[in-house]
């Protein structure tokens, strides 16, 4: 009995550390505390440090090998995947409040930045519908080729990032992890192509 | 992985056309030279100047040496708007990231 608790317990405890930036948000909402429009930062930024926080376990394993750390990361790499979808929604949440008018969202909706937005969100619903063990067991391996998706959503999400802030550093610096962990991937395949040839 | 690497060239693509799309963007910080803050004008008065213009303010700030406002106008665009602290005269809005209006030049 305690050993099933046990992993349930874990796994609540970790969504509900995962809701908690959302809950403050939300609550500031509320008690008019904060704008909508104010939140639409954070949320947006929420969203795509997990998506890179679940796209940032793979090519480490690859590069360091199966540690017991990088292990239990590619276990919540999918829970990890899942948030950035819901912080996404929520940014779109926020983004309708502060809008109020369907008129002026539409209105706006060719601007580059914000047609980007939509963009990278509607990239990310793929993978993020097919995020369950059923789903994953019934598309086998196509399951992963639809989880490259989150690749370019990350890329449109970054731009759209980019075109609102009218500064690259801040998107920059969060995209630089995932180049160092994808060129230590690289360097990983490189190596043991050449190990085989090698031998 | 045709159809993921498909995806991310498009994504790609579409990533550029934004950017290229927006060239007023890599500005970063508008600077409006405005010397002492002692010498600014009070922020009501911009409010109330704001206020005249019809739009709607949501939020108004000192960001750097400027005046930055987010505020609706009356046809419902979301916009930021930089205002010079002494003179209180726009000089740029931006809706949505994209420069929608420079005072002649200004090059701030």
């Amino acid at each position: 009995m305690t050993r099933k608790a046990g992993p349930k317990a874990g796994k609540t405890l970790f969504w509900l550390l995962l809701a908690l930036p959302a809950i403050g948000m939300i609550s500031g909402l509320a008690r008019d505390t904060v704008l909508a429009m104010d939140l639409l930062h954070p949320s947006g930024e929420t969203a795509i440090r997990l998506m890179i926080l679940a796209m940032l376990p793979g090519p480490l394993a690859d590069f360091f090998g199966p540690s017991r750390f990088l292990r239990g990361w590619l276990a919540i790499r999918r829970n990890l995947g899942v948030a950035a979808f819901a912080y996404a929604l929520l940014h779109l949440a926020f983004y309708i409040i502060d809008m109020r008018l369907p008129a002026a969202m539409l209105g706006e909706l060719g601007l580059p930045g914000i047609w980007t937005g939509w963009l990278a969100l509607l990239m990310m619903i793929p993978p993020a519908a097919i995020s369950m063990d059923r789903a994953m067991r019934a598309l086998g391996r196509k399951w992963k080729t639809v989880q490259r998706i989150v690749y370019a959503a990350l890329l449109v999400a970054l731009a759209h990032w980019l075109l609102l802030d009218r500064e690259w550093q801040p998107a920059a610096i969060h995209l630089t992890p995932l180049i160092v962990a994808w060129s230590l991937r690289l360097a990983a395949r490189f190596g043991r192509r050449k190990e085989r040839a090698l031998s | 992985m045709k159809l993921a690497g498909r995806i991310l060239s498009l994504a790609a693509a579409a990533a550029a056309l934004a950017l290229a799309a927006s060239p007023a963007h890599a500005d970063g910080n508008v600077k409006c030279d405005s010397g002492p803050s002692s010498s600014w004008q009070p922020m009501d008065k911009l409010k109330k100047k704001i206020w005249m213009q019809d739009w709607q303010l949501l939020k108004s700030q000192v960001e750097g040496d400027c005046y930055e406002v987010y505020a609706r106008t009356a046809d419902g665009m979301s916009i930021e708007a930089f205002f010079h602290p002494v003179t209180l005269e726009k000089l740029v809005v931006f809706r949505r990231g994209k420069e929608i209006y420079r005072k002649p030049g200004f090059g701030g």
